[in-house]
């Protein structure tokens, strides 16, 4: 087992990272940037390295900086958490070729799931369900994306191989709009992502976000943690999410886990992973795999029992599974809620001093964060700052006590989008588990 | 006049001590004999108590080198771009690129960082003399902490 982890990352996953890590005897290391000095990830971690300014690029995705934190720390093992460099290939072979464990998969599959074209081609020959497309990225001939396009029927999407968490993807309702829609998501790949390979896809109409959690240790024992249901979406940002989901009969999830389980273990992969499919008239269609821990991971551990930054961290230290699929039981239903520091009807950022907090608690409630009264919300990172998860032991249970803990929950200074998901969670759609990817959008619409 | 019990000699050489070493009073005996050679107290010198005005505007005095908490603000501090280890000198042995007192040009190379097995000179911003090294060789520094201070 590793003596000491640095945590390449920052707020309420760095925490959760070290909590994993101290429950294992594991010594960590916090890295901040100068506006993190006052951070609780930086309080609370055994050593803290200051890595940089402000700016993501200076600090957290700095990988010069957080390799020499590394060495100055002596760490073993290097955490990514999720986002930053957690899908970066290259940081994960950097960090291995200078002595230290990367906590994920090799830098292999982060390159293959990374480029989204590729990861689809992958698991089609393993076996999954895929969204109709181009099968692969688009060549620069618009007859040939035309005639594809035909093929799939419209609407299709124009997807970025480089994209993925919602970002990069146009939607293209017929032959007229292709050729300027194709032009214009090049163009922003190229902006964002750095490439302008795209993609074509079948637009799947009204589906429901549904994921498989995966863990695989380094000798070919691969186990689901059963699903998550994340359709509730704004700008294909996650807000809620939920396991088990409401749409999906006990045959239908067996049979979906058990596929996915076969393909992970055909392609040799360790550690934690997602596997994300539309789920539309009761066929499933993947698009794409997360080769990292998710913001989402607790409501699976409510129903499971099982610590996932743990396993994580055991599997990378080269300890086996130790139990089967036949052992992992599920029981009850959990719901997870993300704050964010923003206006809950604009969601506009709303950085600033927490002023009072007074977090809820009871049975069955969880909160994941890195908020204290005093702290001040830095303006240079994502506004997610706080994760309240329930569980209880049917989905109406969870949707009464996640109102009651909303309702609780303390947090001045700062808008957050407390107000808006309670506002949610009396929505029949919401509370009937009728609703799809595109629900929101249509409801704030309307 | 001569007493033959008074030790006239012990007397002047305690005078004298008396005046080389500014003492005010020297006592000695021996057995129940007892020599006690003093000066009269000098009028004191009442020292007037100086009424220092606190300053609370603009004008604060820098504390002393030794006392300040040095950070990156402090004048003429010396920040590390970067994360890694400082070393004082280009290779192990070789003498120190500069120590406290030394007169520094800019674009002088002060200290070494390495990180990921490469080393980085760091250089003066600008001229001037070498106040205070705050790193020693070898020890690990953070973005941001200072390593000397340059008057």
């Amino acid at each position: 087992m590793f003596d000491k982890v640095l945590i390449a990352n920052r707020g309420e996953i760095a925490v959760r990272v070290h909590r994993a890590c101290r429950e294992l005897g594991i010594r960590t290391v916090a890295i901040h940037s100068t506006a993190d000095a006052d951070a609780m990830h930086a309080r609370v971690a055994d050593e803290s390295v200051c890595i940089g300014p402000p700016p993501a690029k200076d600090s957290y995705l700095n990988i010069p900086a957080i390799i020499a934190a590394g060495e100055i720390t002596n760490a073993d093992a290097i955490h990514p958490g999720y986002g930053f460099l957690s899908e970066n290939a290259e940081f994960a072979s950097i960090v291995e070729e200078h002595g230290f464990t990367f906590i994920g998969p090799t830098a292999e599959h982060i390159r293959m799931m990374g480029d989204k074209a590729r990861a689809k081609e992958t698991v089609q020959n393993l076996g999954l369900p895929v969204v109709p497309g181009s099968d692969g990225p688009l060549g620069p001939d618009m007859a040939d994306a035309k005639a594809i396009a035909g093929e799939i029927g419209y609407p299709v999407l124009v997807k970025a191989v480089s994209g993925g968490g919602g970002r990069g993807m146009k939607r293209i309702d017929s032959a007229d709009t292709l050729i300027e829609s194709i032009v214009g998501a090049r163009a922003e790949s190229k902006a964002a992502f750095g490439d302008d390979t795209v993609y074509l896809e079948k637009l799947v109409e009204r589906p429901r976000h549904i994921e498989v959690q995966i863990l695989a240790d380094n000798f070919g024992n691969v186990v689901h943690l059963g699903e998550r249901d994340c359709s509730i979406q704004r700008r294909h940002q996650k807000l809620l999410e939920e396991a088990p989901s409401p749409a999906l009969n006990k045959a239908q999830r067996e049979d979906i886990g058990q596929r996915v389980v076969h393909a992970v273990q055909e392609l040799g992969y360790r550690g934690v992973g997602t596997i994300e499919f539309l789920f539309a008239d009761g066929e499933f269609y993947f698009i794409e795999m997360n080769t990292r821990i998710q913001v989402e991971h607790p409501v699976t551990e409510a129903i499971t029992g099982i610590d996932l930054v743990r396993e994580q961290i055991r599997v990378a230290a080269g300890a086996p599974l130790g139990y089967t699929q036949e052992e992992i039981t599920f029981s009850g239903h959990a719901i997870e809620c993300r704050v964010n520091a923003e206006d809950p009807e604009t969601f506009r950022p709303s950085p600033g001093c927490i002023a009072g907090y007074h977090p809820p608690g009871g049975l069955g409630v969880r909160v994941d964060s890195a908020m204290y009264q005093g702290y001040v919300v830095p303006p240079f990172y994502d506004s997610l700052i706080a994760k309240v998860i329930v569980h209880g032991t049917n989905r109406n249970e969870c949707l009464m006590r996640l109102r009651r803990a909303l309702d609780e929950y303390v947090i001045t200074g700062v808008e957050t989008t407390i107000p808006f998901h309670l506002k949610l969670l009396s929505e029949p759609d919401v509370v009937n588990g009728t609703y799809d990817i595109q629900w929101l959008e249509r409801e704030r619409e309307s | 006049m001569s007493h033959p019990d008074i030790d006239f000699d012990a007397i002047r050489a305690l005078a004298s001590i008396l005046d080389e070493t500014g003492l005010s009073e020297i006592e000695v005996g021996e057995g129940d004999r007892r020599l006690r050679v003093a000066r009269a107290p000098a009028a004191a010198a009442i020292a007037a108590p100086v009424i220092r005005s606190v300053v609370a505007d603009d004008a604060a005095a820098v504390p002393s080198i030794e006392d300040a908490v040095i950070d990156a603000g402090y004048p003429g501090a010396v920040a590390s771009p970067m994360v890694g280890t400082a070393y004082r000198s280009p290779e192990p042995g070789a003498p120190q690129f500069v120590k406290e007192g030394d007169t520094v040009n800019e674009g002088q190379t002060l200290f070494i960082i390495e990180a990921m097995k490469t080393m980085n000179p760091i250089r003066a911003p600008r001229g001037g003399r070498i106040a205070r090294i705050m790193k020693e060789n070898g020890a690990p520094v953070e973005f941001g902490e200072v390593l000397l201070i340059i008057e």
